[in-house]
């Protein structure tokens, strides 16, 4: 098993939702857009685990991907649930669904950051 | 790059914009569902209509939105006959304007409804940025 850091962690996290918060707010202001197609990011799961896509090198003259960044969040088309006659796949109440879900992973990520950082200040004092 | 957290309260505000632009569009047919013409024969006011267009945010993978454009719907005016008008015809039929007012109303909720989420999403937003300013408080 290999390490996890907790701070490194929670900062990928609180990325992740806010890049998903950036997109909700994409499809709610698009909810009447004729033909915009609604989008969400992977799910987080799918930065930790595993390998993340690697482009294939030949030649070690290839760009590798840095190492900085294992996975980048992708960003993937929401599921289709009902497509309007425009072409539109926005689902406010589903939109507002995902706002909660941030709303509430954001404030446990935001608590649990000032638990560690509690933690480390105990060391010091 | 664009702090995501302010792309989304810049994206909800292109979106509150826009539905706003619509309900202005509205209230416009609404006042105007009686207007006719000044002359004899002529054109009453057109329905308008309004369309929105998706733009891409730099830096942020996520689009706002723009009024793309305000159109006149080519739907035919009704005809009334009413001799009395200054805009009847020679035959006492007046053009009347081709707003309906339920289509209207519709789009009126419609517009309030998508205002009300946009508003929501920019309420959260920024207490999210709150959240993170407060680990400083008491850390």
């Amino acid at each position: 098993m290999s390490e996890v850091y907790i701070e490194r962690l929670a900062a990928q996290n609180a990325q992740w939702l806010t890049q998903r918060q950036a997109l909700i707010a994409g499809n709610v202001a698009n909810a009447s857009t004729p033909g915009y197609r609604a989008r969400d990011m992977a799910p987080f799961a799918s930065l930790l685990g595993g390998a993340p896509i690697v482009m294939a090198t030949t030649n070690p003259l290839h760009m590798a991907p840095s190492p900085e960044e294992p996975g980048a969040a992708r960003i993937v088309e929401s599921a289709p649930g009902d497509e309007t006659l425009s072409g539109n796949t926005v689902g406010l109440e589903r939109e507002m669904t995902n706002l909660g879900d941030v709303n509430r992973a954001y404030t446990l990520n935001a608590n649990l950051k000032r638990a560690f950082h509690q933690m480390l200040l105990a060391t010091l004092k | 790059m664009l702090d995501p957290l302010q792309a989304s309260l810049r994206i909800a505000g292109s979106g509150m914009e826009a539905q706003s632009t619509r309900l202005r569009v509205v209230s416009e047919n609404i006042a105007n569902a009686q207007s006719t013409g000044g002359a004899p024969g002529a054109d009453p006011y057109a329905r308008k209509t309004v369309t929105f267009d998706s733009e891409f945010a730099r830096g942020a993978g996520a689009s706002l939105v723009h009024v793309k454009r305000i159109g006149v719907d080519p739907s035919p005016f009704r005809m009334e006959s009413d001799p009395g008008s200054p805009a009847a015809d020679a035959s006492g039929i007046v053009k009347m304007p081709n707003v309906d007012m339920l289509v209207e109303l519709a789009d009126m909720r419609e517009a309030n409804r998508a205002y009300e989420a946009n508003l929501q999403v920019a309420k959260q937003s920024g207490e999210m940025m709150g959240m993170t300013i407060n680990l400083l408080k008491d850390g």
